[in-house]
């Protein structure tokens, strides 16, 4: 940001944060505004820094897992799974195939949840008040089926090393299949009372948008990079558990707008609806958990990495054989896809500021960690 | 016995009442605008308050959720009421580095702009023994004129708002509410002016009167309302209407997820229950105007009692409150350069044909 006393007369400087409406988490927003238009902003992140990558130094191995929980409570289950995934990979573990089902759906599962939340925000924070509760309520199915498996509604730490920690509840096909149609029946009403909207269409197309050089370079991750055209995804490029079997489109918009990053939520919901079917036709009978000693002691280097619902979540994990991980670095979606703030804020309008850091659903817990 | 003696007091302040009256004449005005004033800003306190609750449990009817349901019943009808005692017991604020007169003067006059609109309304008949009154407290030849002249003051009050709190979400607040005014009023000063321009009178009383029936085409039970004579009109004043009143894709100044609450946010307290009542006013009152401009004020298209008129008015007004919640809990919020292009681009182009139909029309009738 510019030095105070360079600032024209005409302009000034607005903070938006640490505390904000719009800012589920605290973070600072500084734009040198002229008039409505934002001609620079810059921004500041670790208001919400919580040590999560000493913490899990000093932990057990399965300890870790509530820990990975808050790194993001909207991502709990995928940051669960690549967590273990580490272990996993480090002591040679395979997972039974039962697990693996179960590990996709849940993460899908989450995925769908996270985005509902994502979109409702982007939705109020355009003032679509009404929208954020219709697709609160509809969450609430989905909700209702991850209490099923994993007896919480946020923060699951269900995931384990080698498996999952329950094996599916006796009547969940039956009550899925049937929530699930009804659900994106549903969902694909909100979207097209959304979409068809002559007020949220002026208010979204064309705006913030991120080009695809810049999405590249500063690495924009999940939906937001492909709404710009990029053609990546984990589950194709670097498929875990069982992914390769399964039939799923990879999203992808050319526009880049935030238009084009809402409607790249809304179609990936419908493709974890599809992909959550087939693994619920697909699912064989057996072990959810594979045999691994009471206490784990890996060793050796490992990087993994998953599809959050927000992009690339990836953890770098070094272990020395003790009881407890030496060094585990994180590397977070949100905080790269946040790095695209400052040069697509330029230029637009202060009432833009919100709608596009809400498609950008950037989550500050994760972001500072 | 009692009701003699009653009639008895009547009579006797009767008597009295004329006896001073013609001693001192410039007496009775100032009585009956006293009177006045005082009923008309009780109704309205009580109308705002029964608004304010029926939008809170409309809107969570709109958006699956309860409302109010706790404070004086399972519908949380006292709910308004513990509210307005929790605010007008509040510490009274004013920021350090805010300019007291602005800020202090700013709510009186939003309060005033609404008051003073109320006052050039006619809201009915009242037939007391064979005798009818009109419900208003003035009723003037340029009624429309001083009712829309009143409605815009309120944007001062607004302006005085942000500037005086000094903080910069106000004063952004602040402009947006001038650049939105600079939008809407001259298409709802026009569509006003064309419904005058029919009619051919600025008295509310004349403009209601002619929205009766169609009966000078023969057509006895068909409402001559300027809905049907001024469809254009009816549109135009409709939308610049909702952004006279702060509605949803017209909420701008005030808008949450930028502005924090725009131009009222350094505000608590009395204060700020005199500001969001004044909203609720001009809510309120601005849907009387729409009634009384194109939805024919208290008439129907056929005789009715003199007594009907006021509940025909008032569900007519209910009827359009519930109109403007169905659009502001149903739309998200326009930019306000788009606002500017929506008054400049369409709707003043359509005000001005309005303005030609209706003066062809007028001319005709």
């Amino acid at each position: 940001m510019m030095p105070m006393d360079e600032i024209k007369d005409s302009e000034m400087i607005v903070h938006l944060g640490p505390q904000h409406p719009i800012l589920a988490g605290p973070f600072m927003l500084d734009l040198r505004l002229e008039g409505e238009t934002v001609k620079e902003a810059e921004f500041t992140l670790g208001y919400g820094h919580k040590g999560v990558e000493k913490i899990l130094e000093d932990r057990m191995y399965i300890s870790c897992i509530p820990v990975t929980d808050r790194i993001c409570y909207l991502a709990s289950l995928s940051n669960n799974e690549v967590f273990c995934n580490c272990i996993e990979k480090l002591l040679d573990v395979e997972v039974p195939e039962r697990a693996q089902y179960i590990r996709v759906i849940l993460m899908e599962l989450s995925r769908i949840q996270s985005h509902l939340i994502g979109l409702g925000e982007f939705a109020e924070f355009i003032g679509f008040m009404s929208m954020f509760m219709f697709l609160v309520r509809e969450r609430e199915d989905i909700l209702t089926l991850l209490e099923m498996i994993t007896g919480a509604r946020l923060t699951h730490s269900f995931v384990r090393p080698g498996g999952v920690r329950l094996d599916l509840p006796e009547n969940f096909k039956e009550k899925a299949l049937k929530i699930l149609p009804d659900f994106e029946k549903r969902v694909r009403e909100d979207q097209e009372t959304l979409e068809s909207d002559e007020i949220y269409i002026e208010r979204t197309e064309g705006v913030g948008v991120v080009p695809t050089s810049l999405a590249k370079e500063v690495g924009v991750a999940g939906p937001v990079l492909r709404a710009s055209g990029v053609n990546y995804d984990i589950r194709r490029v670097e498929p875990t558990l069982v992914y390769k079997d399964l039939d799923f489109k990879v999203i992808t918009a050319t526009a880049g707008d935030t238009f084009a990053r809402a409607h790249c939520r809304f179609e990936e919901i419908y493709e974890s609806i599809y992909i959550i079917q087939q693994c619920l036709d697909q699912i064989p009978s057996g072990e959810v958990r594979a045999k691994l000693p009471k206490t784990l002691k890996p060793e050796g280097e490992v990087y993994c990495r998953v599809e959050d619902p927000r992009g690339e979540m990836a953890f770098y994990m070094i272990a020395d054989g003790s009881p407890k991980p030496y060094r585990v670095r994180i590397r977070g979606p949100a905080y790269a896809t946040l790095q695209a703030l400052p040069p697509v804020l330029e230029g637009v309008y202060v009432a833009d500021v919100p709608a596009i850091i809400g498609s950008m659903d950037g989550c500050t817990s994760e972001v500072d960690r | 016995m009692v009701v003699e003696e009653v009639g008895t007091v009547i009579d006797l302040l009767h008597t009295y009442l004329i006896h001073i009256f013609s001693q001192y004449p410039f007496l009775k005005p100032l009585l009956i605008g006293f009177v006045g004033a005082c009923v008309i800003t009780g109704i309205l306190f009580v109308a705002g308050m029964f608004v304010v609750w029926l939008e809170r449990k409309f809107s969570a009817d709109m958006q699956t959720r309860f409302g109010p349901n706790r404070v004086g019943g399972r519908y949380g009808q006292l709910q308004l009421l513990a509210d307005a005692i929790k605010l007008f017991t509040k510490e009274d604020l004013v920021p350090e580095t805010a300019d007291i007169w602005l800020f202090t003067g700013a709510p009186i006059i939003a309060i005033l702009s609404a008051l003073m609109m109320a006052a050039g309304m006619p809201f009915g008949y009242v037939e007391v023994f064979g005798k009818q009154y009109l419900m208003a407290i003035t009723n003037m030849d340029i009624g429309v004129l001083y009712v829309e002249a009143m409605a815009a003051i309120s944007v001062f009050g607004i302006f005085m708002a942000g500037w005086g709190s000094a903080s910069k979400y106000a004063v952004i607040g602040a402009f947006r509410s001038i650049a939105k005014m600079i939008g809407y009023e001259v298409p709802l000063a026009i569509t006003v002016v064309s419904a005058a321009v029919m009619v051919g009178s600025l008295n509310f009383v004349d403009i209601v009167n002619f929205q009766t029936s169609l009966s000078f085409l023969g057509l006895e039970h068909v409402p001559a309302w300027l809905l049907i004579l001024q469809p254009l009109g009816f549109f135009v004043f409709g939308v610049s209407l909702l952004a006279d009143m702060g509605s949803k894709p017209f909420d701008q100044p005030e808008a949450e997820e930028e502005l924090v609450a725009g131009w009222g946010v350094d505000y608590s307290g009395m204060r700020w229950a005199l500001i969001y009542f004044s909203e609720y006013f001009h809510l309120i009152l601005g849907a009387c105007l729409f009634v009384l401009l194109f939805l024919g004020g208290w008439t129907l298209p056929f005789d009715m009692p003199a007594n009907l008129t006021l509940p025909v008015f008032f569900g007519k007004v209910l009827l359009v409150i519930l109109a403007v919640l169905v659009v502001r809990w149903s739309l998200p919020r326009y930019r306000i350069d788009q606002v500017q292009r929506l008054g400049w681009k369409i709707l003043l182009p359509l005000s001005l044909v309005n303005l030609a139909w209706a003066s062809a029309i007028g001319v005709m009738l």
